[in-house]
């Protein structure tokens, strides 16, 4: 499926994938009929974020695994899944990454105004 | 004219806080946008900073009507980081609760879709049957609300008598095949005000990641429960209604419609319930790794991301609700429809607005 080299791995059908082929993955996913589920953002020991774009299709889970420094903007697949909002805006909130390609990341939890990254390890690592 | 009403997020119509803004046309609605987030307590950051059996509690308080199914994700994440199997006995227990948890959600929803609508004797009368199942959940674990059932590992309590509680499921059943099905199937005032309201295609659903009956009502075939087949799910019979319409009324029938399922499941998962231990001993840590549980929810999925590092505190837990999932459809659902159908159509996706905030 999406021409990519899955392979199975704790339970999940799993790939990695550069920032650059994510929107282009999620357009193939959508032709196949396939649900976003959600976008885990994780911090690494050495400070950088993993990213995991989870889809499901026949009951199976896909993930989409990538990595990104905490300054790299991040490709936004909203106008491809709609569902895809939240997830964004939420991970905006928590890790303060920036989406490329959204009109705007309004606030989703947080209060207007709050400063995002609350699940940073070292708030004001990013600008 | 057009006009923008806002509704919420303290409200009237609305249970939890929740804001949404309608954008109308006359009655028409053009357009909606949803506020959430006034209930946020910020439990993914609580659980980085709690050992692992304490995360079981904070993390039951993601919700007040599914709460079992929070601790029992989260618990079920650990063991397969852990490597360790459940005794039999602890699956066939989770199951139980499970479906009871899901008897009293889908029940409480069809009481208050049942107010909205103006039916106020429904209401009592389904409100009075849930009474039933929360009476058998405080039997089995001393509690209405929080259960405390799920330890990592197995279970804290046995279902000391399974007899009761299968009479409890059967009662269950009957009542609802001989009233509440033929009632928000053939009542003309009940068709009158769901048919047609708040439709979802298919391929709406898909884009949005609707999830649960939500999804099901618009013609999407998915049930973790027979997908993935997790606990002892694959050892028992049962349906999963899928409508086509992706309308309030579907959405009202495939919650019906589960709720006999799950009264089937309960009967059999007691029939079928072997002896054995309740749960493997304390398991207070857990080596590093990392695993993704999902799991059918009252509401739909649950989807647990659990991190560890070989401490007793978790590295990272992300919760993503069904609620959160669903939620967003309604700017699609409302679209078309008159303004005074708004209340039920949000009402229809029985939205959890405190565990989507977490």
């Amino acid at each position: 499926m999406t021409g990519l080299n899955w392979q199975e791995r704790l339970g999940q059908t799993c790939v990695q994938a550069t920032l650059g082929e994510i929107r282009s993955i999620a357009g193939k996913m959508l032709d196949c009929g396939a649900r976003f589920v959600a976008l885990v953002v994780n911090q690494t020991k050495d400070g950088d974020l993993r990213l995991d774009w989870h889809w499901e299709l026949n009951g199976k889970l896909y993930s989409v695994e990538s990595t990104a420094s905490l300054t790299t903007p991040l490709p936004s697949i909203v106008d491809i899944y709609c569902g895809a909002d939240w997830a964004e805006r939420e991970a905006h909130e928590y890790y303060a990454v920036t989406f490329e390609g959204r009109a705007s990341t309004l606030p989703l939890m947080l209060p207007e105004g709050d400063p995002p990254g609350i699940l940073l390890r070292h708030p004001g690592g990013r600008a | 004219m057009s006009y923008r009403v806002p509704i919420g997020p303290y409200h009237i119509a609305l249970d939890e806080p929740y804001k949404i803004e309608v954008d109308c046309e006359g009655e028409s609605v053009v357009g909606a946008h949803v506020k959430v987030g006034f209930n946020f307590r910020g439990i993914e950051w609580l659980a980085q900073r709690k050992n692992m059996t304490r995360c079981i509690a904070l993390l039951e308080r993601v919700c007040g009507i599914c709460s079992n199914v929070h601790s029992m994700s989260y618990c079920m994440a650990m063991e397969r980081i852990a490597g360790v199997e459940i005794p039999k006995r602890a699956q066939y227990i989770r199951m139980v609760v499970s479906e009871l948890e899901r008897l009293h959600s889908h029940l409480l929803w069809a009481g208050v879709a049942a107010e909205i609508i103006g039916f106020q004797t429904a209401f009592m009368q389904v409100f009075r049957f849930r009474e039933q199942v929360m009476d058998v959940l405080e039997a089995i674990s001393g509690n209405r609300v929080n259960y405390s059932m799920n330890c990592v590992g197995g279970v804290n309590r046995d279902i000391s008598d399974p007899g009761a509680v299968a009479a409890v499921a059967r009662d269950i059943r009957e009542i609802v095949n001989r009233a509440v099905i033929p009632l928000f199937t053939h009542d003309r005032t009940i068709s009158a005000r769901c048919r047609g309201v708040g439709v979802l295609t298919q391929q709406e659903a898909i884009r949005y990641g609707a999830v649960g009956p939500v999804a099901r009502a618009s013609g999407v075939d998915t049930d973790l429960r027979r997908d993935t087949a997790y606990l002892a799910y694959d050892e028992v019979k049962f349906a999963v209604p899928v409508q086509t319409e992706g309308d309030v009324l579907a959405r009202v029938v495939v919650r019906a419609l589960e709720i006999v399922e799950s009264c089937n499941i309960i009967e059999q998962a007691l029939a079928q319930m072997p002896p054995g231990d309740l749960h493997l001993g304390d398991i207070y840590s857990v080596p590093a790794g990392e695993a993704v549980m999902r799991v059918e929810a009252p509401r739909g999925e649950v989807f647990y991301y659990v991190e560890t590092d070989g401490s007793d505190v978790p590295s990272r837990i992300k919760v993503r609700t069904p609620t959160f999932a669903n939620i967003p459809t309604v700017v699609a659902m409302v679209k078309g429809n008159e303004l005074a159908d708004v209340p039920l159509i949000q009402a229809a996706l029985d939205p959890c607005y405190s565990c989507t905030d977490r």
